[in-house]
């Protein structure tokens, strides 16, 4: 017996969860887009996408913020804080591996300086993520020690049945009781059988790439200048991931008054190392490329003993000139360490 | 296919006698449609050289990026008419020198993908000149119809909408070939000119100030749109602003490698009765 929530449920959970104070977010399509977005009703959510073009991390971490208000006068300087806006919500329908995206960076923006924003935007958040039964060729979480039912980073995970007509609920965390709680009545219990998980076959062996990556005579290899050649520097793969982190503070405004902000960056940028000088570290795009995937299978690892990848596969399908990880990740597990 | 061969077969010979470093086409990509640009250096690689009607992208920009043509050393390049004009641009421009650049060109307008007769740029005036002589397209998009259709109040709310999406990526900057700047505008700080966030006011001033950049140089390639990864419809900006420029001053970009920019030329018939 297992207890399992049917669609036809949906618009009463939802009713449920605003009566307990929560907005309602999950993966919301339009014509031009797909994203995770605020939602009014069930029919709004998009199940049927294998995962929205943008990541999660726009709900917890977005593009741009305030940070504070600033102000100059004769003698002094007077500041004001921004204080993310709170409210308790609940995603439902995250794809694990966006999930397991936010438990990455949790222990980025947890560690020794705790970021506030995040910090307070995952306490307010319930994850309820729904496990793949579609991927595509681009997904890749089983090559990273993930699946399409990974439970990492959620707080519920549904696991979807054989007619497609609900879920079977897991319960993970205490969060995740509390927000089922409040719909209790409204699950069934039932032995429906669930519909097997997407096939995400293993793309390359990690542990023979992070073993190339941490010989550091491979940090001059020609390799990283065969492979990203075509790279144009767009970010646009570091701004759809969901555990690209970077970010730029920056003041707007005159030299009296204006605000402080927190606006994403990315490693693949130019300017992203460039010195007052004019001298600049990372001087090629093989090295920005090298950096990215330095960072996130070998650095991040190092220090979070995580990979800072959680196998969305967004990079290689948005890049607009056929470059990611998959690729980069399946040449290295062929060469010598 | 019988391009493509004969293609391969010259890139081979260009190889073979030193006469190019190397030669920038499409191979194969991950999907059955996609296409990637592929760096050509070894016979090998020439035999993985792609041209068929999925040769969409506009393969220009790499000859402007990293130094690739600083050692005088010629490059050949596979480009479509859009491309050979964003060549002229860039020569007209005085980034780079025509002499050193081979040019593979093609053609995926009909049925077959088609050689274009030449390989120096200015082989390829006649074409372009005809390409002039044809109006530019008003609404052979449905959306761009409807963009005529509304008044500016309307036009307005939809790039905005459109804008509220930009994540201030610059995708459509690095993916343009005409965005060669070492130092964009954006990426000034002292002063900030253009606000780095991604609120309003900062993706307006974006996206208008490229477009303003270029009008009258903008070859409609596409690059841009394709880039964008969150599908703001770029084409359409600059579409509207090649065809103001050409309906204004009888400008089209990059027929000549000694064409005047539009908006760093003065021309007393102008309908402008000043300059900026
Ligand atoms: S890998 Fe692709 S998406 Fe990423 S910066 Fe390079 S060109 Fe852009
Ligand atoms: S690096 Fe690519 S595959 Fe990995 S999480 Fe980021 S976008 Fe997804
Ligand atoms: S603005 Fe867009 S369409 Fe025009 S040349 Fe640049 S990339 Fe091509
Ligand atoms: S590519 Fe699109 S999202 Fe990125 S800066 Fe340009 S318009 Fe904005």
């Amino acid at each position: 017996m297992t207890r399992i929530l049917f669609s036809d449920k949906l618009d009463n959970c939802i009713a449920r969860w605003r009566a307990a104070g929560l907005t309602v977010f999950g993966p919301v399509k339009t014509d031009t887009l797909s994203s995770y977005a605020a939602i009014e009703q069930a029919s709004d959510f998009d199940f049927e996408s294998v995962l929205p073009d943008r990541s999660i991390k726009d709900l917890f971490f977005p593009q741009t913020e305030p940070m504070l208000r600033y102000t100059i006068k004769k003698r002094a300087i007077e500041t004001e804080d921004f204080t993310p806006p709170n409210g308790k919500r609940i995603i439902f329908g995250a794809r694990p591996c966006d999930a397991s995206g936010l438990a990455i960076d949790d222990s980025l923006f947890g560690w020794d300086y705790k970021d506030e924003y995040w910090i307070q935007r995952r306490n307010e958040s319930v994850i309820v993520s729904i496990a793949c039964t579609k991927a595509d060729d681009f997904c890749l979480c089983s090559s990273l020690n993930l699946a399409p039912d990974s439970s990492t980073g959620s707080d519920v995970l549904l696991r979807p049945l054989e007619n497609n007509n609900g879920w079977v609920v897991e319960e993970l965390t205490d969060r995740g009781r509390e927000a089922f709680l409040a719909i209790a009545e409204l699950l069934q219990d039932g032995s429906d059988p669930i519909a097997p998980i997407a096939d995400v076959p293993e793309k390359f062996d990690l542990d023979t790439c992070v073993a190339w990556l941490q010989n550091p005579e491979n940090f001059e290899s020609k390799f990283w200048k065969e492979i990203s050649m075509r790279c144009i520097g767009c970010g646009s793969c570091t701004y759809l991931c969901p555990t690209c982190h970077c970010f730029d503070i920056q003041d707007e405004g005159d030299t009296y008054s204006g605000i402080r902000r927190k606006n994403w960056d990315s490693c693949s940028f130019a300017l992203f190392t460039m010195h007052t000088s004019g001298h600049n570290p990372r001087a090629t795009q093989s090295a920005r490329w090298r950096q990215r995937i330095m960072h996130k299978f070998n650095y991040f690892p190092g220090t979070f003993s995580v990979n800072s990848c959680s196998g969305c596969g967004r990079c290689s399908r948005q890049c607009p000139v056929d470059m990611g990880i998959t690729e980069t990740l399946q040449k290295i597990s062929t060469l010598q360490p | 296919m019988i391009t493509q061969e004969k293609y391969r077969t010259r890139v081979k010979e260009l190889l073979a006698n030193n006469s190019v470093k190397m030669v920038i086409g499409y191979k194969q990509g991950s999907t059955a449609d996609r296409r990637r640009p592929l760096f050509v250096r070894s016979f090998e690689e020439a035999d993985e050289l792609v041209l068929d009607s999925n040769c969409i992208g506009n393969l220009a920009g790499y000859l402007v990026t990293e130094g690739l043509l600083s050692d005088e050393k010629r490059v050949g390049i596979f480009l479509r008419p859009e491309g050979i004009r964003s060549i002229n641009i860039l020569a007209a421009e005085s980034q780079l020198n025509t002499e050193q650049i081979i040019i593979f060109g093609f053609d995926t307008s009909g049925r077959e993908v088609k050689a274009l007769q030449g390989e120096q740029a200015g082989d390829f005036s006649g074409l372009i000149d005809s390409l002039k002589e044809k109006p530019p397209e008003k609404s052979s998009d449905a959306l761009l119809y409807r963009i005529d259709q509304m008044n500016t109040e309307e036009r307005f709310a939809f790039w905005k909408d459109e804008f509220s999406r930009c994540i201030k990526c610059y995708a459509c900057r690095q993916a343009c070939p005409m965005c060669y700047c070492r130092r964009c505008i954006v990426d000034s700080n002292q002063p900030q000119w253009i606000n780095t966030s991604s609120h309003t006011l900062g993706n307006f001033e974006w996206n208008i100030v490229r477009a303003f950049h270029l009008a009258g140089r903008c070859v409609g390639c596409g690059n841009c749109d394709r880039a964008c990864p969150v599908n703001i419809p770029l084409r359409f900006i600059n579409a509207r602003m090649a065809q103001e420029v050409f309906e204004s001053f009888d400008h089209y970009a990059g027929t000549s490698q000694t064409q005047e920019p539009v908006l760093a030329s003065f021309n007393k018939d102008d309908s402008e009765t000043f300059i900026l």
